[in-house]
């Protein structure tokens, strides 16, 4: 397996596997305490819409995903802003609506149709240098914001009326958590794809969760055990030539099995 | 100044639903004032109000002489419910680091005295034990605890508590109100509950609210209530009645009277 690591394009899946791993870790943890896990996998899904408008308009793919993704973003802070009893309605909405749009624009497009499911379960070894920058620039972004942030983010994820009280601005960071989580789905649909990124974005941070007593250090566990359960994945998929985003899952799942047996016992 | 809350003409109502009407309320310094009443009457609403979360349909609530965003330093607040979200990965430092306001924060992390004044908060209700614990781990008394140093944090000169003592037992709700009576004697407080012996102990002011707001200084009432033997005392479905009705006796400073019913 190591004169694998010669070749570009492994080195290249390796990088965007580790920076996605660690965006997926902080942002997970901030979806998973904030209960947006159902809000995640619509923006997930609507993005799909994204790509078939970009590849119809032959736009760089990773552009049209996210600016799709943002706006499905700031359609549901809006909506949960002000009709927050109807909100799961509007997400299964915003989720089925930007798969059919999507859907419907990979059909009009004439000639070749790129493969659908490479964006269903990702296509983690054709990951280009463009592709690496705009995740490194993206996870950059996190960190900075996280750094800086982290008193309101935290007030705001924990208790957000109390916070509105201490004169943050809850529907600020309300918002940047919603678009910074729109942004990582993207870069994660890369590595697993979108019908993958839910667990991904969740199982790591799951374990994190019963591991730390701060947020931050729930972000810094997450980020490691998504990298180790990417890596393992990618190893798996490259031994045995399976789906690389499903071999990343599927050890991610019987990792966090193993974990929660261990876990009652000790 | 003379009332630390002044509340003229006020109502509000969700969408038709006119949940309170046409209430004023005068809270001086150093009051404790128990906002009682049924459920849905409007107690909670009524506190948030007064926070700032709730915009008045008409009438005006003043703070401290201006409005209730004006003063958000000087509200500390205790919400309901503290048993929710028990799974967050926080500290009980951490929460209680949450009360401070604006002013000089370092880039990232916390200052100093951020955490000193946290952990003085925390000594004063008694937990600072427990600073570095997960909040999830506590007792639900003890959690309340945490959630009065919270407030305290930013040094109010209001307290305001929405139901403190729900799911709280019998020995901590008892620890709660002593702490609150301590409390009282530097800061204004303002209790919602449906816990009449609430009134019977500790407040000095009660409003009855159910749509409407009745008034009663039960200062120099607690014999009313308490001191009685044990054949005259108050049922607390009685009380409550009493305390609904817009004119009770015991205000009329007439005691006897009220005692003397079948």
């Amino acid at each position: 397996m190591i004169e694998a690591l010669g070749y570009t394009f492994v080195q290249h899946a390796l990088i965007a596997g580790l920076l996605v791993s660690l965006a997926a870790g902080i942002i997970g943890s901030l979806i998973v305490v904030n209960r947006m896990v159902f809000l995640a996998g619509g923006i997930a899904h609507a993005s799909y819409g994204g790509i078939g408008m970009a590849v119809y308009f032959s736009l760089p793919i990773f552009l049209g995903a996210s600016v799709f993704a943002v706006a499905s973003a700031l359609l549901i802070a809006q909506l949960t802003l002000h009709k927050r009893h109807r909100i799961d309605t509007f997400i299964g909405l915003i989720w089925a609506v930007g798969m059919a749009i999507g859907v419907v624009f990979v059909d009009l497009t004439p000639g070749y149709h790129v493969d659908l499911m490479s964006y269903l379960f990702g296509s983690i070894l054709a990951v280009s240098s463009s592709d690496l920058y705009f995740m490194g620039a993206l996870l950059g972004l996190i960190v900075l914001v996280v750094l800086f942030g982290y008193r309101s983010i935290l007030a705001v994820s924990y208790d957000s009326e109390y916070a509105r009280l201490r004169g943050i601005p809850v529907r600020f960071f309300y918002t940047l958590i919603l678009i910074l989580s729109a942004l990582t789905v993207v870069i994660a649909i890369k590595v697993v794809g979108l019908i993958l990124v839910i667990a991904m974005l969740t199982i790591p941070v799951y374990i994190a969760e019963r591991l730390s007593n701060t947020l931050w250090k729930m972000m810094i566990i997450s980020g490691i055990v998504s990298a180790l359960f990417t890596l393992a994945g990618l190893a798996l998929s490259y031994a045995y030539n399976l789906t690389s985003g499903a071999s990343i899952i599927l050890v991610s799942a019987a990792s966090l099995g193993v974990f929660l047996f261990l876990y009652r016992k000790g | 100044m003379d009332a630390v809350i002044e509340i003229n003409d006020l109502s509000f109502a969700y969408e038709k639903d006119i949940i309170l009407e046409n209430i004023n309320l005068i809270v001086k310094p150093l009051d404790f004032l128990a906002i009682i009443g049924p459920n849905g009457g409007g107690k909670s609403t009524l506190l948030r109000l007064m926070l700032g979360l709730l915009k008045p349909m008409q009438g005006s609530i003043r703070i401290l002489g201006g409005s209730p965003y004006e003063h958000l330093s000087e509200i500390g607040y205790v919400p309901q419910n503290t048993n929710v979200n028990t799974d967050f990965p926080i500290k009980v430092l951490e929460v209680v680091l949450m009360g401070h306001i604006g002013g000089k924060r370092p880039l990232f992390g916390y200052g100093k005295e951020e955490i000193a004044c946290a952990m003085g908060a925390l000594a004063q209700v008694g937990m600072a034990a427990y600073a570095h614990q997960r909040i999830g781990d506590l007792s639900g008394g003890q959690r309340q605890r945490v959630m009065i140093a919270r407030a305290l944090c930013a040094h109010p000169k209001i307290l305001m508590l929405d139901e403190p003592t729900a799911s709280i037992d019998v020995k901590g709700q008892k620890e709660i109100y002593e702490l609150l009576k301590r409390l009282n004697e530097t800061m204004t407080v303002i209790v919602v509950s449906h816990d009449i012996s609430v009134i019977l102990e500790y407040a000095n002011k009660a409003a009855h609210v159910n749509k409407r707001l009745a008034f009663h200084d039960i200062s120099n009432k607690k014999e009313t209530f308490h001191t009685h033997g044990t054949d005259d005392h108050f049922c607390e479905i009685e009380l409550l009645q009493m305390l609904g009705s817009e004119h009770c006796d015991t205000c009329n400073n007439d005691t006897q009277t009220r005692r003397e019913e079948p």
